[in-house]
């Protein structure tokens, strides 16, 4: 079977709208993560607390809420899962979950017959959130050097900046995306950011291999046209690399559970996006380079 | 001729029969991380400001302790770290009751022998807010009928100690002439010796039992007590009293620790971990075996072989690295199967453009495998970067995920380019094939 097969996309020609579009996602989503400001953030990034609480019965948020307002604990957040309203996802400030417990066991104390069991719980201190914080932007500025190192070595130097580029790109608009979606970056959302980066840039990579290619058997200086032909070739892997792993990630989002949500639906995003990026924005910003300074592409 | 094809062969059994071997029987050979079995994770810091040297010679010393603690409540493969100068990392997996790990862990367990001040109006004098020098006001803390605990009987208490934790030579669990729960403490000979002059010089004095600034017990000494023998005595329950032995006899902490992270996971969660984290992951490899299979006909069984294999020696490096599998780990295979196609793909897709040119299967095959080569290193490199970073600079279970992400990728580089090509060529030779469908 083959589904995608000799096509003329002209890909660079829309370079232009691609450029706009990136732009009013990625400015729109960093105002709205400006403006959240901690609200960005989950537990191990800003300190707090974290239960997960399972009832015997199902009992409504709403009740939850109230038991723990009347605590006077400063801010909380309660958030119910699955639908039998049984499990329960409660966050509050740092040194508080103790309380809350508490609070639950008396609770119990007094009717018998429930049970509530903890089964799960965190708790990182704000001198801990700053140090995790700073290990994950150390991760990602080595990671980032160590790709451009390498693509410098195997390409030339203006590859390895637009292959980076384009993953500052990817990860600005799913760190957008999720703003925008009033979601919370945690560790996990780091890590998939980081896989994020390997799989966008593998697949840059993979059109680069064969502009590289085209660049030394062409000796052509049409790079609009040389780029083009190179996305065109490559587009069928493109295309089905991308949907086998989107439909893998799909999977753990939809059946992972609640551990595995936010992590599952940074890569979904990302995976798209970096795919998006590899097609319309990695080769496009290599040709507006070339306008900008003639000089041949070496490979 | 032949022979290369059987060398090549040869290879790909050991490897499978070596994995193999490292994986079974799994439950034993595979670790799991505290997402998928239940436990607990902190991370203790120590909370005392001083020079460098110092501070890092007390995370040491605190290091010591908490083994001695975590060896007598008997946990299997704990991990105990100190990271950087003064944190130290405190990983239990399995427990089964994570409070009382956590209470073993943190307790500085400072035990003190203090004499109270028997003078009521100083003490009076003392609750309005005016403490005399050498002396300070401390609580014992009782349990009321809801289970709450609250400070109640004040004492007046000379700061300075008669006898501290550090002479104790054993403590256990016992019961006390009412039949209640206590702990025995058995005094080193010098211990023996102070306590023996203590009591001897302050008969009919109160002599408080102080552990981490609350008073347990504050009896009279009625005479001087020989032998070296005490009881701490204070309303436990056997499981308290349990508790104190173990970190009494495992010693103090030599500073306050403050616990900056804490994370505890329930057995049941672990085990929903897994199942969710399996079905995800094996309902993904599913949809790739088929999508393979549909849309490169005999050549995508080819790369479901090498997919399989992909796992299998993930899992065994996984194994034989001593490497702990975690939710995102579980992620990571899952990932692992999306991305480990892609070298296939970008094969055949070659193939079927030399294919397209009008060479012969043969040089087709040949050369769609020699020009995807530049391609497939570069891009499994750039990401094998990525997973090595994660795995080197990340924790927990950032690290799992980098841990697997990375061997994946060296795996793949072997089973969808070494393994696919040994069979591919083998075919060709012994089926004397004409014309390629792929």
């Amino acid at each position: 079977m083959e589904l995608i097969k000799n096509t003329h996309f002209d890909f660079l020609g829309k370079r232009k709208i691609a450029y706009v579009f990136s732009c009013a996602v990625i400015i729109w989503g960093m105002v709205v993560f400006g403006m959240r400001g901690k609200e960005n953030f989950g537990v191990d990034f800003v300190g707090g607390d974290m239960l997960n609480l399972e009832f015997p019965a199902a009992v409504s948020a709403a009740e939850i809420r109230g038991d723990i307002g009347s605590l006077d604990i400063g801010a909380y957040s309660v958030q119910a899962l699955g639908t039998e309203e049984k499990e329960f996802i409660i966050k509050s400030a740092p040194g508080t979950s103790v309380k809350i417990i508490g609070f639950f066991r008396e609770k119990e104390a007094a009717s018998p017959e429930k049970n509530f069991v903890i089964k799960g719980e965190s708790s990182v201190a704000p001198s801990m959130s700053v140090s995790l914080r700073k290990k994950a932007l150390y991760a990602f500025i080595v990671g980032m050097i160590g790709i451009l190192l390498y693509l410098t070595i195997r390409f030339e130097f203006r590859f390895a900046a637009a292959a980076t580029f384009a993953i500052f790109h990817d990860m600005l608009f799913v760190v957008a995306i999720l703003a925008l979606a009033r979601k919370q970056v945690d560790a996990s959302v780091i890590a998939a950011l980081l896989t994020i980066a390997g799989y966008s840039v593998n697949d840059t990579v993979v059109i680069f291999d064969r502009e590289r290619e085209a660049i030394r058997r062409t000796r052509s200086n049409d790079y609009v046209t040389v780029f083009n032909n190179s996305i065109n070739e490559t587009l069928s892997r493109t295309v089905f690399t991308a949907l086998t792993t989107l439909f893998v990630v799909f999977l753990l989002f939809f059946a992972g559970g609640e551990a595995l949500h936010i992590f599952s639906l940074s890569l979904l995003i990302g995976i798209a996006i970096g795919t998006y990026s590899s097609v319309f924005i990695a080769s496009a910003l290599l040709v507006d380079w070339h306008k900008l300074s003639p000089h041949k592409f070496k490979v | 001729m032949m022979r290369q094809y059987y060398y090549r062969f040869l290879v790909i059994l050991a490897v499978i029969a070596a994995c193999v071997y490292a994986i079974y029987p799994p439950e034993k050979k595979i670790r799991r991380g505290l997402d998928l079995q239940g436990g607990v994770h902190v991370v203790l810091e120590v909370k005392e400001a001083g020079e460098e040297k110092q501070v890092s010679d007390l995370a040491d010393r605190a290091l010591e302790v908490i083994r001695n603690r975590i060896d007598a409540l008997g946990v299997t493969e704990p991990i105990i770290q100190k990271q950087g100068l003064n944190t130290i990392i405190v990983d239990l997996p399995g427990v089964q009751d994570p409070d009382k790990a956590i209470d073993i862990i943190g307790q500085t367990a400072l035990l003190e022998f203090r004499l109270v001040s028997d003078d009521q109006e100083m003490l009076s004098a003392a609750l309005q807010g005016n403490v005399p020098e050498g002396y300070q006001l401390l609580y014992s803390r009782e349990k009321d009928d809801r289970g709450i605990y609250r400070e109640t009987n004040p004492l007046l208490i000379k700061i300075e100690p008669e006898l501290t934790g550090q002479y104790i030579a054993d403590a256990y669990m016992g019961y006390d002439s009412s039949g209640f729960p206590d702990v025995n403490l058995v005094l080193s000979k010098e211990g023996g010796v102070v306590f023996e002059n203590v009591t001897a010089n302050n008969v009919n004095r109160r002599l408080a039992i102080i552990l981490d600034g609350v008073v347990k017990s504050a009896p009279t000494i009625r005479e001087r007590i020989g032998g070296g023998k005490a009881q701490i005595t204070g309303r436990f329950s056997a499981d308290e009293a349990r508790t104190l032995a173990i970190v009494l006899r495992a010693g103090a902490l030599p500073a306050k620790m403050d616990m900056i992270y804490r994370e505890v996971v329930g057995p049941t969660l672990g085990r929903e971990n897994i199942t969710q984290g399996f079905r995800a992951a094996m309902c993904g490899a599913i949809v790739v075996v088929a999508f393979m299979f549909i849309y490169y006909a005999a050549f995508g069984l080819l790369a479901d072989f090498a997919l399989a294999l992909n796992i299998l020696i993930l899992l065994g490096v996984m194994a034989i690295m001593r490497g702990v599998l975690t939710l995102p780990g579980i992620a990571g295979i899952a990932l692992t199967c999306g991305m480990a196609v892609d070298a296939n793909i970008l094969i055949f897709e070659r193939i079927r453009e030399e294919i397209k040119t009008g060479k012969s299967p043969k040089s087709s095959i040949d050369a769609g495998y020699k020009r995807a080569w530049s391609a497939i290193i570069d891009s499994n490199i750039t990401t094998l970067i990525a997973g090595l970073i994660l795995f080197f600079l990340g924790e927990g279970s950032v690290k799992g995920f980098g841990l697997t992400l990375s061997i994946g990728i060296v795996a793949n580089l072997f089973t969808a380019v070494f393994v696919t090509k040994a069979i591919v060529d083998w075919v060709m030779v012994t089926q004397k094939i004409e014309k390629v469908r792929i």
